[in-house]
């Protein structure tokens, strides 16, 4: 009992450090990413200098940023101050535990698992808080303040949104989600569930503080917003959980609505003998949707000027939240009639 | 009231209508400002980059560049044209070049010292313009920062030797006697305007 228990224990830590190196080396492509789709949507050309094509950029910024000063500003709250990007970078890393990158494969394969992912994207928002505050700065406290209204806001219309995919699916559990998908008639839940969709991914970018709902970090009125004051590492922190939280958004985008690891019925039954080859396409296939979520936030970044506030608050609480009542409306509706 | 030079009819700029219609709240529902913005971005994502990689990919300068000084050298003599007279460090704005001249015991005047501070320059070529013998001329070089200022401070010798460095080679000097031409070859005065020496 002890030693399965022991056993357990190891292959999930295993599991960890695998999830955890690979998105942390995906987060510096997705920043290499970023930059060269932006570059070249602007006529530009983005890094090259470092590595064939800039490549190893992303890897020069993290040296350079872990061998710069770490500055605390005199006036901070200093526990507060420490403590506000471990909080962020926790709650975002948490998160990648409930993903199925492959069927069956999650760190934590919980049954709440939606749920889960909720709670600790609310909780990435106590980072954001807590920097402000504990900065002991306007610009950081506005921007703290503000990520505060946003994300309340964004939250209900995003767990709103959701609703209609978990009662199609009529489970929380994401891997059960896919698999829900794959004995659905379209294979993707994005059809029927194209309301719901749509302001998911507006939810989700404003939670995660990305244009054109950045106002947490309005450069032009608040410096950096949040992190005005973090520099080095902890800044680093800051950077490697919104990118996280950019991930974790988009895999929650591919698995609730665009089938998750899910592959085209026959190449189920062509590769019927290989279970690995089966896995290495499916996850194959789930962070070619994941890149693609991505692309589509670089691009809004690349395309929106911001929000206005008062222009997020309404299209917020006046737009997606009705929207999404709507849609769970008709989906409970529809499914009560098919049963 | 003080009336204006340049009298005009007050515009008016007339919004378009607000008034609610099917096919605006249509646009409004399905975002088509935004998705066509979206379709710009993508389209130039695919357009070739304008970017040029400039410590790798060097652009030469175009003719008449204005860029680092020289001191012509006369052919025959290999001595600076610089007669000392003075006319650039006249009209130079930023009041960058000082002269030194002095008397030798022929009574020729020497030009002593010809000193250019580059830091102090704005490169607006009126001491090209300004000189009668083309001594002066800015070369298409403008690779020339430097971290001490002694380096960009322009002393005769310094100057004569940009001459050599980028002005001696035959593209060179197409390029001086389109651009920045001495005037004294086909320089023709109006009856009686006094000349200069060596002007048949």
């Amino acid at each position: 009992m002890i030693n399965e228990t022991l056993y357990n224990l190891i292959i999930t830590i295993i599991k960890i450090i695998v999830v955890l190196s690979v998105a942390m080396l995906h987060v510096a492509f997705a920043v290499y990413f970023e930059r060269k789709t932006i570059g070249h949507m602007q006529r530009r050309l983005g890094p090259m200098e470092v590595g064939p094509h800039g490549i190893l950029q992303s890897f020069a910024d993290v040296i350079k940023l872990f061998f710069k000063e770490d500055l605390v500003p005199a006036s901070a709250d200093k526990p507060l101050f420490y403590i506000a990007p471990v909080i962020g970078i926790a709650a975002t890393m948490v998160s990648l535990s409930v993903v199925p990158f492959f069927n069956g494969f999650a760190i934590a394969n919980i049954k709440v698992g939606l749920l889960f992912l909720f709670a600790m994207s609310s909780l990435g928002a106590y980072a954001v808080i807590l920097a402000g505050w504990a900065s002991n700065s306007k610009y950081s406290f506005l921007g703290g303040m503000r990520s505060s209204a946003q994300v309340i806001s964004y939250e209900v219309s995003m767990g709103l949104s959701l609703v209609g995919v978990m009662i199609m699916a009529e489970s929380l559990n994401l891997n059960d989600i896919v698999a829900a998908q794959q004995n659905f008639p379209t294979r993707l839940y994005i059809i029927p569930q194209f309301i719901g969709f749509v302001v998911f991914v507006l939810s989700a970018m404003a939670e995660t503080n990305r244009v054109p709902f950045d106002l947490p970090e309005a450069e032009q009125e608040l410096v950096a917003g949040y992190f005005t004051e973090y520099s080095g590492m902890r800044f680093a922190l800051f950077f490697l959980a919104e990118y996280i939280g950019m991930l974790v958004m988009s895999s929650v985008a591919v698995v609730c609505f665009l089938g998750g690891w899910g592959l085209p019925g026959f190449i189920y039954s062509i590769f019927s003998g290989s279970s690995i080859f089966i896995s290495i396409l499916e996850v194959i296939c789930f962070l070619f949707k994941l890149y693609m979520c991505m692309f589509f936030y670089y691009w809004v970044r690349s395309t929106l000027p911001r929000y206005r506030y008062d222009q997020l608050m309404s299209l917020g609480w006046k737009i997606l939240i009705p929207v999404s009542v709507f849609n769970i409306l008709i989906t409970g509706t529809i499914k009560m009639l098919v049963q | 009231m003080k009336k204006h030079l340049i009298s005009h009819e007050p515009k008016v700029v007339s919004l378009p209508d607000e008034k609610f219609s099917f096919k605006n709240l249509l646009k409004d529902i399905f975002l088509t400002e935004i998705i066509s913005g979206l379709g710009l971005t993508l389209s130039s994502l695919f357009k070739k980059p304008v970017t040029k990689q400039y410590p790798h990919e060097k652009k030469e300068a175009k003719q008449g560049f204005r860029g680092l000084h020289a001191l012509a050298r006369r052919p025959d003599t290999g001595l600076a044209k610089c007669v000392g007279c003075g006319l650039c460090a006249a009209i130079c704005p930023s009041k960058c070049i000082t002269i030194y001249t002095y008397e030798d015991v022929n009574h020729d005047k020497i030009v002593d010292r010809y000193e250019l501070d580059i830091l102090r320059c704005v490169f607006c070529s009126f001491c090209v313009e300004a000189c009668p013998y083309g001594a002066i001329v800015m070369t298409r070089h403008y690779e020339y920062a430097s971290y001490s200022k002694e380096a960009l401070f322009m002393t005769k010798e310094k100057l004569l030797k940009n001459w050599d460095d980028y002005m001696s080679d035959e593209d060179a000097l197409v390029y001086f006697k389109k651009y920045w031409g001495p005037r004294e070859e086909d320089f023709v005065g109006h009856e009686g305007q006094a000349v200069f020496r060596n002007n048949k």
